[in-house]
């Protein structure tokens, strides 16, 4: 289920004619422990930590996904505006957080 | 057991050895590396394609869009982390976490380019720049710590 998102203020090429509330989706996420322990040697050198990168990536596609999914639920056909929030929860965890307008668009 | 000290002294300093290697030969490296990919996507698309206005440059019609999303997590090495803690007993500004965000967000910056070119659209507007801070537990003996940046906007195609 993907409907036509964007994070501008209108959609190109097309009109908003109904507003359906703000939507959100978020998730949150941790890696396996391997892959922390991994992380701390990573630690030592410095640099991109790829396993967090890959973690937080695909956790930001079922945000997307479950705002999406809760914008249709609304009986909109696109979102606008759509944010993204991250904020670290627990040890190796994380929260996604995207939200934004759900619309209908014409 | 004499033997099991001995080992876990080479293992910690050991540990700090490797991580001066980390600060003056990969990460350098790794800079180098960005900075080629930078001037190769400077030529292929030029300065202008990612901008922070909401309205695309051209007025031409937009035949289609979707949002890119480009994220990094980056981490301090031992030296860094320590250093940067000396440096905020004594406050003012600390120079090594500064080149590190710096490095971050464009290594983000060049991923989002590299997306760009491989999607078939011409320019991403409305960009924006996230950075949280992702740690394992505090107050723990654990010390790893990251920081993600994450950059995303929209892509359109005239």
């Amino acid at each position: 289920m993907t409907m036509p998102f964007s994070n501008t203020e209108t959609l190109p090429g097309s009109t908003i004619v109904q507003s359906h509330g703000v939507v959100t989706g978020s998730t949150v996420r941790a890696k396996n422990v391997f892959k922390d322990i991994g992380a701390g040697f990573k630690n030592i050198v410095g640099g991109e930590l790829k396993a967090y990168t890959e973690l937080l990536q695909e956790s930001r596609n079922e945000a997307l996904y479950r705002m999406c999914a809760e914008a249709s639920q609304r009986g909109a056909n696109a979102v606008v505006n759509v944010r993204f929030a991250t904020s670290s929860v627990a040890g190796g965890a994380a929260e996604l957080l995207a939200y934004g307008t759900a619309v209908t668009v014409e | 057991m004499v033997s099991f000290n001995l080992l876990w002294n080479i293992a910690v300093n050991g540990a700090w050895i490797v991580s001066l290697f980390g600060v003056l030969v990969y990460q350098p490296g790794k800079k180098k590396a960005l900075l080629k990919r930078e001037q190769a996507s400077l030529i292929s698309c030029g300065a202008n394609a990612l901008t922070t206005l909401s309205t695309p440059s051209k007025k031409s019609e937009i035949q289609g869009y979707t949002v890119l999303v480009a994220n990094v997590v980056m981490s301090p090495s031992w030296i860094q982390l320590f250093g940067g803690w000396f440096r905020a007993f004594f406050g003012g500004r600390i120079n090594t976490f500064s080149k590190l965000l710096e490095w971050a967000r464009r290594e983000a910056k060049q991923r989002l380019l590299e997306e760009l070119e491989a999607s078939d659209y011409d320019e991403v507007i409305n960009v924006r720049f996230e950075t949280t801070t992702l740690t394992k537990s505090k107050g723990s003996n654990d010390k790893t710590a990251g920081f993600e940046i994450l950059i995303y906007g929209t892509a359109v195609k005239y």
